[in-house]
């Protein structure tokens, strides 16, 4: 069995701290690469004794938090200036002073996770467990209050004997080899274990099913639901307050809402038709949204073009031709009273199109009308 | 006492040192009598910069001392006389404020308020010329007491070597830092914040400390540089030494940053117009470039500088960083000052140079006397072995 | 320290114990059954902690009505704990990462406890943002992801930073305790006779192995993180002062905020860890690891930290007086003479008073004088936050608005809770991890280093 075993390395043990600064001074002078000093706590000067080159953890810390503050900066912002810009307390859109603190704490965390993550994982080279220093009685010394050193047998200067001799000459407690554990050395993880296999679905199982619980029953659950169930009035709920019983209420009488310009012409077309004047001017814009609008709410009646051969002909009573004379001489005003208030059978738009819309729609249809009439000038 | 082990040479400073400092003061006095005769205002205005300048190294360098004993530190203790020589100019400090007293209404608003003026009426009984006037005698006679009560303890102890000594002077050390506390707070309250009458801020005397213990801490770091040298301290001073002064220039820098910035950055936000004026006048003009320019020589030069852990022990770039920081402490005093003088443009001509030539001048008149009857390492001290040996 | 011999250094572990000895010493705690005295003091937290789950129910099922805040003291309890709990968090940072970077040998009896304080203090203290949104579990809307209605939070607001500020000091602070334990758990790992610690310790020690050129790398990243904590933890308490002083409420918008929120912190942190650590020598027998040197050291800091207390004090009082506003002035005089004057006058008392009393030697070296002086500062620095919060806000501007405010059952039981909350984990932590660093104090013993040599 022991033949079989491939050495690791030979070690020594020593019982104070001068002792072990001077053994590794000396392994260093003699050239030897691969060894190293095992202590139950850092020994200070033993880097100097190792010769061992300084740490690089600083630059991936200056990386990393360099990284991270100009990340912060970039996608504060692209998140406040640029995506969601609002002003808020009347800062600017790009506050720069209000941004440090987040760039600053995105710096920290950055760098920090990183020098630790890269420390671990490449440097060390962790999690290894299966060392084969590992559960040796080396490992329990050195981890108690004994100081250890241990040079590999992979070393190109490896010499059993020669080094026997060393340790010896330096005064070492112990000498003893250690050898790799053949069982570690060959153990396999395999990826398509049954237990492995279950273990993955069961989490998938409770993730998902946690998941579902929370997002589409806990969240409709009270009193989670309270925010969207609240006690208040809602629109077309009955209020016990008033005595009309309506919830919604009146604007108080002689007032008018901001923005809104009450319309003075009801049931009076022709005196809309005197007294408005076309406030929009004719313009590229305003053509394009006058179109826009035509083609979604006017044009499944009238048509694309205004001739009445909408896609809903036959199904209604057929809509007119809006080229027709009686049509073309009407005045702006008295369209618009049309679109306002409706006329026969077609509603009102009122909802649909603001006044500004209404009146852009109007351009756009008298642009249609100058298409198929067009006059001597527009030729030219 | 093991100390007694300690082979010590005294070395004196050789005489063109007392040549130039003599001459640097004489040519920047010369330069400050021209400037008050031509233009009072303005010299008294740039009398407020050194003087609160020179309180900064002279209270500061004080203020390391007593921290030294305070805390037990020993790395520095080789080099504590260089911060004990430099607070000696506490005693020179009257040079500086006296012609001020005389000028007081030239400079501040407050001594001759209009008298519709409600808030200035209300400070009346702090801010008034007699009161004034009391408090800086006052804190300048604290200062000489404890200047001569720690250093006296220093000296005797080169002859007696009594620990006994140093005791007493960890007991001063812990009186003196409320003393300095108070101190400096209001001379930075008076001098510099009062410049601007209306304006407070709670942050004030925090902010003149930072820039106190930096430029304290350079102009240690740069006297001990060049005399360590020529080989003025036992064994000379080891890296892990410099390595310490370095870590202090850069903390303090950091300091710096971070009480500067919160002032700034809780005026900025709260908006309320009775704070903002004042950072809108060194926003305003040129003087918007004077305070990018503070950001930069009083932070990201010393940092950038002072980060990695070789610049820190490497006394060459020290030595540049400490004159940096050194400068840019009058900087910043000219920035909190100046723009009372003069608003939308930065003022900048001879008149500007007289002061920092006097102190130059000053600085080092009086470390060449001290140094010549004072021993420049304290021999008697206990704690200059474990000192000498220190190792990180 | 008494015998004012400066000619050599002092040691830090009183009475140069055996490597071993120290080992077994440390680990002792988690090798042993817990003892009856455990159980009662658990038993006595943990009803504590069911104070907190019973408020925090009623809060959660009724809403943030449950609590006395009212129209214009809409912070009160939820913040001051907030705010108390964080600072409690500032000393083991502090320790270890500030006194580190000081090379201050004494803080490495103390550190990694103060380090387990500070995380169980940030997790209390992280509890009261979370339950003052009143609907906690809409809480992911704190953080900046790209969420479905494409909004974004506001990064100007110093609510967000503190989202910011006490995640990343909660994941540094874990990360650098985690850091610290990973050697302990190795020694953990040899010493393990039973196969499920034995699982346990290695999984968590990852490999470690005492090689120098880990060490190497080790220290360097200790030294990193340590350079990082310390402006992380200034930070921290400065962002938390932020969220007050950017707002234009007289007693609130002060410049001396930042460094006396974080000189605060730092009082009532030592002032918890000190309660703490006095009980924990005393019941594992720890008199020589953390000595009365260092409980005075720590007495010190106190000292120093509550006098920068008292001149933010002292100059918030001068300052608003010399402003010449009016609301200012008002302020001022309403905290000292106001409905909550008492709560004030607590205040100055337990916090500039009482630490006052450690200029003396005797008292700094007397340990029920000292515990006592450290709850009187806990108690004060409470009520420091309450006075900020609650006197600013219940008399503001508009005279027509003032409001009292009182606490409400749910209120105190929440307050008694969160100590429950902070003091079980801190049991759990005594049993289940070494309490004080293997590693470092077997590097301070006497006669641990190389003795030097001149080259």
């Amino acid at each position: 069995m022991m033949s079989e075993k491939i050495l690791y390395s030979l070690n020594a043990i020593f019982d104070t701290p001068d002792e072990i600064s001077h053994a590794a001074e000396k392994i260093a002078e003699k050239g030897y690469k691969k060894f190293d000093v095992h202590t139950p706590y850092p020994v200070h000067g033993m880097d100097d004794a190792m010769r061992l080159a300084p740490s690089k953890l600083g630059y991936v810390a200056l990386i990393f938090g360099l990284s991270g503050t100009l990340g912060a900066l970039l996608s504060l912002w692209w998140v406040s200036a640029i995506d969601y810009p609002i002003v808020i307390g009347g800062k600017p859109l790009f506050s720069f002073p209000a941004y440090i603190p987040v760039m600053f704490e995105v710096t920290v965390l950055s760098a920090s996770i990183a020098t630790v993550l890269a420390m671990l994982f490449v440097f060390f080279k962790f999690p290894n467990n299966s060392h084969p220093l590992h559960g040796t009685g080396y490992m329990k010394k050195v981890s108690s209050d004994k100081y250890g050193i241990s040079i590999q047998a992979d070393d190109p200067k490896f010499n059993e004997e020669e080094i026997r001799k060393l340790f010896e000459s330096l005064h070492a407690s112990e000498i003893d080899l250690i050898f790799w554990d053949n069982e570690e050395l060959n153990h396999k993880n395999k990826i398509l274990e049954p237990k492995f296999l279950l273990f993955l679905l069961a989490a998938a199982v409770i993730t998902s099913g946690t998941a579902y619980f929370s997002l589409n029953k806990l969240m409709f659950m009270v009193p989670f639901n309270w925010m969207m169930e609240q006690q208040k009035q809602n629109a077309q709920q009955k209020s016990l307050i008033f005595d009309d019983g309506f919830g919604m209420r009146q604007p108080v009488a002689g007032t008018v809402a901001r923005g809104y310009m009450p319309y003075e012409f009801k049931g009076q077309p022709d005196l809309a038709g005197e007294k408005l004047v076309n406030p929009v001017p004719i313009s590229k814009e305003s053509l394009k949204i006058g179109q826009q609008k035509y083609d979604t709410f006017c044009s499944p009646c009238h048509g694309y073009h205004a001739e009445g051969d909408s896609r809903l002909r036959g199904q209604y009573p057929n809509p007119p031709t809006l080229h027709s004379d009686k049509v073309r001489k009407w005045s702006d005003g008295r369209i618009f009273a049309v679109l306002t208030d409706g006329q026969n059978i077609m509603p009102s738009y009122s909802t649909q199109l603001t006044v500004d819309e209404k009146w852009a729609v109007i351009n756009y249809v008298r642009a249609l009308q100058r298409a198929l009439n067009a006059k001597e000038s527009d030729l030219q | 006492m093991s100390s007694s082990s300690i082979e010590y040479q005294k070395k004196e400073l050789p005489l063109k040192i007392q040549k130039i400092g003599l001459g640097l003061f004489i040519a920047g006095l010369i330069i400050v009598i021209l400037g008050y005769m031509v233009n009072p205002d303005r010299s008294a205005y740039n009398n407020i910069i050194a003087f609160t300048f020179l309180t900064s190294i002279a209270v500061g360098s004080l203020f390391f001392v007593a921290i030294e004993f305070l805390s037990g530190a020993v790395w520095s203790t080789p080099f504590r006389r260089v911060g004990e020589f430099l607070s000696a100019l506490i005693i020179v400090l009257p040079l500086l404020f006296i012609p001020l007293l005389f000028n007081v209404d030239k400079v501040f608003h407050w001594t001759h308020p209009e008298p519709a003026d409600k808030i200035l009426i209300g400070k009346a009984p702090y801010l008034n010329v007699t009161f004034f006037i009391v408090r800086i005698v006052v804190f300048f006679l604290l200062w000489l007491l404890f200047y001569y009560l720690i250093t006296r303890n220093s000296r005797k102890q080169d002859l007696s070597k009594d620990s006994g000594l140093t005791s007493r002077n960890v007991k001063i050390s812990a009186v003196f830092m409320p003393v300095f506390a108070i101190t400096i707070t209001f001379t930075a309250i008076d001098w510099l914040m009062s410049l601007e009458p209306h304006w407070f801020s709670t942050i004030f005397g925090i902010y003149y400390f930072s820039g106190t213990v930096l430029a304290a801490l350079a102009a240690a770091t740069i006297f001990i540089i060049l005399l360590d040298k020529k080989g003025f301290f036992v064994k000379g001073i080891h890296t892990d030494s410099y390595y310490s002064l370095g870590a202090l220039l850069f903390a303090f820098t950091n300091f710096w940053a971070y009480i500067a910035f919160s002032q700034f950055l809780l005026i900025w936000y709260a908006n309320l117009p009775e704070e903002t004026f004042w950072f809108l006048a060194r926003w305003d003009g040129g003087w918007k470039y004077a305070s990018i320019g503070l950001i930069i020589i009083q932070f990201l030069v010393p940092y950038m500088g002072l980060l990695s852990q070789p610049s820190k022990m490497n006394p060459k770039r020290l030595l540049i960083m400490s004159g940096v920081l050194l400068f840019a402490h009058y900087y910043d005093l000219y920035w909190l000052v100046m723009p009372n003088y003069e608003k939308g443009s930065v003022p900048f001509g001879w008149i500007e140079l007289g002061f920092p030539i006097l102190i130059a001048g000053l600085v080092i008149t009086v470390f060449y006397y001290k140094s010549k009857n004072e021993n420049l390492v304290p021999i008697g001290d206990p704690k200059l072995k474990r000192g000498i040996d220190f190792r990180l | 320290m008494s015998t004012g011999d400066y000619t050599k250094e002092l040691s830090v572990i009183e009475g140069k114990p055996l490597l071993r000895d120290l080992d077994e010493l440390i680990s002792k705690p988690l090798e042993t059954k817990p003892d009856k005295k455990f159980y009662i003091a658990l038993s006595i937290t943990l009803s504590m902690l069911g104070m907190l789950v019973i408020g925090l129910g009623l809060t959660f099922y009724y809403g943030i009505g449950m609590w006395g805040n009212n129209n214009p003291v809409g912070w009160a309890f939820g913040i001051v704990n907030f705010v108390f709990w964080v600072g409690i968090g500032h000393a083991g940072t502090l320790i270890s990462a500030i006194l580190f970077l000081f090379r201050q040998k004494w803080r490495t009896g103390i550190a990694r406890f103060a380090e387990g304080m500070t995380i169980f203090a940030v997790f209390t203290a992280g509890l009261f943002p979370l339950i003052h949104v009143g609907r906690p579990w809409l809480g992911g809307y704190l953080f900046p992801y790209p969420n479905q209605h494409s909004l974004w939070v506001n990064f100007t607001s110093p609510l967000l930073w503190d989202v910011f500020a006490v995640s990343t000091y909660l994941t540094v602070s874990l990360i650098f305790w985690y850091v610290g334990l990973i050697p302990d758990l190795a020694i953990l790992r040899e010493k393990a006779t039973s196969k499920i610690k034995k699982v346990i310790y290695s999984t968590f020690s990852l490999g470690w192995r005492f090689s120098n050129r880990h060490w190497q790398n080790y220290e360097m990243v200790y030294l990193i993180l340590a350079g990082f904590a310390t402006p992380l933890v200034l930070s921290v308490h400065t962002i938390v002062s932020f969220d007050f002083a950017v707002s234009i409420i007289p007693g609130w918008h002060t410049t001396i905020f930042p460094p006396y929120f974080v000189a605060g912190a730092v009082f009532s942190g030592f002032a918890m860890v000190q309660n703490v650590l006095i009980i924990v020598r005393k019941i594992f027998n720890y008199e020589h690891i953390i000595t009365i040197d260092t409980l005075e050291k720590m007495n010190k800091i106190m000292l120093l930290t509550g006098s920068m207390v008292g001149y933010g004090y002292a100059m918030e009082l001068f300052i608003s007086w010399y402003s010449g506003v009016e609301a200012e002035q008002f302020t001022f005089l309403n905290r000292a003479l106001g409905p909550y004057a008492w709560a004030y006058w607590t205040m100055i008392t337990c916090n500039v008073i009482s630490p006052q009393l450690f200029w003396f030697k005797k008292i700094r070296r007397a340990v029920p004088v000292m515990f006592v002086i450290a709850i009187f500062v806990n108690i004060g620095m409470w009520f420091e936050r309450f006075v900020i919060i609650v006197t600013s806000l219940s008399r503001d501007f508009l005279p027509s608005s003032w409001a009292h405010f009182t606490p409400t059952y749910v209120d105190v039981m929440i307050l008694i809770g969160s100590f429950g909350f902070f003091f079980t984990w801190i049991l759990l932590f005594t049993k289940a991890l070494p309490v004080v660093s293997m590693v470092e104090v077997k590097a301070v013993v006497d006669g641990a280093q190389p003795t030097h040599k001149e080259h």
